[in-house]
């Protein structure tokens, strides 16, 4: 039985932002119930789903091949409360139907500290947490896929199926797959393992990162919802390219993403008129993993400008210092610009593969000073390999030399530098996946080296957080035994982990200490004879590549861009830079 | 200087005043009726919209102008325009009728208020309350009229200056007669401008 709204009224007056849970967006695809019903759940708040690109793009093959494709956010906890204590299920965006009557539900998971969050919704939908609780129960598929899957063991208990890699195919080939077998039988399971992308944790199958060939004809939504209320980025966005050419030793989005697909141009200004003209919106993002690599960006530009209402501007939010030019610069709002040296040393630099010089990142700076811009923010991590407390000392160096360019400048408006500072995570595929992660002690000790350093300087420093930082590193690196405290943290109360004001840090050391489990043993280096815990999945880049890209990051030898040669990461036979495939 | 009427219903009634102005706009620019902008460092266009009405309550008496040419207004605009949120009637001024200052009291209607006797409400000199902000208030001067009708409460009362929020008067009745206001709507916004 649907969700009556109105029988809510009085919750949703005593909520904060109740347009979240009433649907009925503009544009909202037409959903209706169909033979296989998919619900995608999101494990956060709306406004941060509502901006989601993956999301829309899972929905849209779905609702291609004719099957349902609805939406359901995790609500806040005033919310959630509410509808637990008036006995109402979670329910879909559009169609209002309680989670646990859809078909299957596919979880986004985005980044680990959404964990406990997919505990939650199930919970508020009625729906056994564990797959062993589900067995022979008449519930939903529980599938999860996104960026955090790569490493499934930690969630793998809590899941029927679970997706690796893109998800433009596999998740609903799945469907297919559920209707000529009548349901998830025995037979079902045993065919999915097949296709690419399907890890099946019960039955523990060998697995391939599911991978498009085809960025340029893949499906992509030319009609979205408009948020009811305003999203964490409220704009269209297009994505210019999937994959990254640079393959800085840190980012496990540069490795999980390989190889690098693009849209044509014709094709992405398309999709930004048709976008535009469907939501009303006044901002198009190009989103890709650093769309300074876009080899037509300036046709690009050239032909949104052209084809775009006037007054349209363009957001490029990931940019590479060496790639800045005023030309490319936001057309609105010349407020701040944000660079992300990562490290403050050339040495530091060249030992994670950042591929970039103090030089190029002061002639950026000085090129947005030359644009308009009076204030750059600058990313920053602690805790990296190798690192001194020369290499943080650097951080202040690059600061002054910035605001000594701006001197030469003679401007009256005062400069503000912004640097933020964040902690290293080593990541599952990627080549400091061995690495150990900084105790909360020496990130203390790293970052005052840098307070110190900043001293008197005028300069705003930010830092995270070092308890979210060892959370999200043990998340990322878990085995199948997190499970068990994921599900205690859940108990204590944990969820919304990644908000700041949320986060409950005793909660989460309570459930290690239920558990029994150090969360020091998944901080600590891994030996590189280990089986690590997501050494199954073929990721499509080989471990042999990883080990040779470690040993060249203790060398400080930089690899550089693909661009400029391919360096056999292991998936040559795929790459259109490496000459396989059609060239955009 | 187009003036329309538009409603806030059917989910619409849980848009905040910011993000209703959002909607609008987006609107507007979906259908392709150009808006003139303001003239400044950050341009935005000229729309102007009546106070804002508190979350929950409809309404299908909204007020609002817009800097455009007559377009075929309504039928452009509903064609774009969210659930809940659609033009009923449109107007042409020659100047800015700014409701958010032209509009003087407004006429709601709700139901599940007990019963009683309206007339000896009314005719109390002086009905003190304390407000939101814990002041001691007379709120007799703001309530224009009151009387059951077609089944609930209609009544009427101050906007802008004068203002007197539907939802707390309904829940100064409901305590002191009993019961319960739901479906609060506005259903008569009364200024110089409005139709």
């Amino acid at each position: 039985m649907n969700i009556n709204i109105d029988g809510l009224r009085g919750l949703l007056l005593d909520v904060e932002k109740p347009s979240r849970y009433t649907g009925g967006e503009f544009g909202a695809p037409d959903v209706r119930e169909s033979a296989f019903n998919f619900c995608i759940c999101f494990p956060d708040l709306y406004e941060v789903g509502m901006s989601n690109l993956g999301i829309k793009i899972v929905a849209e093959s779905f609702l291609k091949r004719g099957y349902c494709a609805d939406y359901c956010f995790a609500p806040y906890r005033d919310f959630g409360r509410g509808i637990k204590k008036l006995g109402v299920p979670l329910y879909s965006s559009e169609l209002k139907k309680p989670l646990n009557e859809f078909d299957m539900l596919g979880f986004s998971m985005q980044f680990e500290l959404s964990y406990t969050n997919v505990l939650y919704m199930l919970d508020l939908a009625g729906i056994p947490l564990t797959r062993r609780e589900r067995a022979g129960g008449n519930y939903p598929l529980i599938a999860l896929g996104g960026p955090c899957t790569v490493n499934p063991e930690p969630l793998a208990d809590f899941a029927d199926i679970i997706f690796i890699g893109d998800g433009e195919s596999a998740d609903a080939d799945v469907a297919q797959a559920y209707l000529k077998h009548g349901g998830a039988t025995e037979e079902f399971f045993k065919e999915i393992t097949r296709i690419d992308g399907v890890y099946v944790p019960a039955l523990g199958n060998k697995v391939k990162r599911a991978v498009i060939a085809d960025l340029d004809g893949a499906v992509f939504p030319e009609r979205i919802a408009v948020p009811n209320c305003e999203s964490v980025h409220d704009r269209v966005v297009i994505e210019v390219m999937r994959g990254c050419y640079r393959g800085c030793r840190f980012c496990q989005a540069g490795f999980i993403y390989r190889p690098v697909r693009r849209r044509s141009v014709k094709t992405l200004t398309r999709q930004a008129c048709a976008l535009i003209a469907n939501t009303g919106y006044e901002e198009v993002s190009l989103n890709s993993l650093s769309t300074g690599d876009y080899p037509h960006l300036r046709e690009l530009i050239k032909e949104l400008k052209t084809n775009l209402p006037k007054d349209v501007t363009l957001a490029l939010p990931s940019l590479r210092a060496d790639s800045f030019d005023g030309d490319f610069a936001q057309d609105a709002r010349k407020t701040s610009l944000t660079f992300a040296p990562e490290a403050g040393s050339q040495r530091l630099r060249d030992v994670i593969n950042k591929d970039i010089t103090e030089e190029e990142i002061l002639n950026a700076a000085e090129s947005a000073f030359d644009a308009g811009y009076s204030a750059v923010k600058l990313y920053f991590m602690l805790g990296l390999p190798t690192e001194t407390d020369e290499d943080l000392r650097g951080i202040a160096e690059i600061c002054a030399h910035i605001k000594e360019r701006y001197r030469q400048k003679k401007r009256t408006k005062p400069l503000r530098i912004s640097v933020s500072l964040s902690t290293f995570i080593p990541k599952p595929f990627t080549p400091f996946q061995w690495e150990k992660q900084v105790t909360a002690e020496e990130a203390k000790a790293k970052q005052q080296v840098v307070i110190d350093s900043l001293r008197g300087t005028g300069i705003t420093l930010s830092w995270s957080d070092g308890f979210t930082a060892r959370l999200e590193a043990v998340l990322a690196r878990g085995d199948r035994r997190l499970a068990k405290v994921i599900k205690l943290a859940y108990e204590n109360g944990c969820i919304f982990d990644g908000w700041t004001k949320d986060l409950n840090k005793d909660g989460w050391l309570k459930a290690f200490d239920d558990a029994g489990i150090s969360p020091d043993e998944y901080t600590r280096a891994f030996g590189e004879d280990e089986v690590l815990p997501w050494d199954y999945i073929d990721i499509g880049v080989t471990k042999k590549f990883f080990l040779s890209e470690r040993r060249k990051a203790y060398a400080g030898k930089v690899t550089g861009s693909c661009m400029s040669s391919c360096k056999g990461c292991g998936l040559q036979d795929k790459c259109p830079a490496a000459g396989a495939g059609e060239k955009l | 200087m187009i003036a329309f009427k538009y409603t806030k219903t059917d989910g619409a009634e849980y848009l905040s005043h910011l993000d209703l102005l959002r909607h609008i706009t987006r609107t507007l620019r979906r259908a392709g009726i150009q808006v003139n902008a303001s003239e400044g460092f950050h341009p935005h266009p000229k729309i102007y919209l009546n106070n804002p009405l508190g979350l929950g309550i409809k309404s299908t008496a909204e007020f609002g102008s817009a800097d455009c040419a007559d377009v075929n207004f309504a039928e452009k605009f509903n064609a774009c325009s969210p659930a809940g949120i659609k033009c009923t009637a449109y107007r042409i001024f020659d100047f800015n009728p700014n409701y958010a200052f032209t509009v003087e009291s407004c006429g709601y209607f709700a139901e599940g208020i007990a019963k009683f006797d309206a007339e000896e409400y009314l005719a109390q000199k002086e009905i003190t309350v304390t407000d939101m902000r814990g002041r001691r208030v007379d709120i007799r001067p703001r309530i224009y009229s009151l009387e059951f009708n077609n089944g609930g409460l209609n009544f009427t009362l101050g906007c802008g200056e004068n203002n007197l929020r539907p939802d707390l008067f309904c829940k100064i009745l409901a305590e002191k007669y009993g019961g319960n206001a739901v479906n609060i709507t506005k259903v008569a916004s009364n200024g110089k401008y409005t139709f």
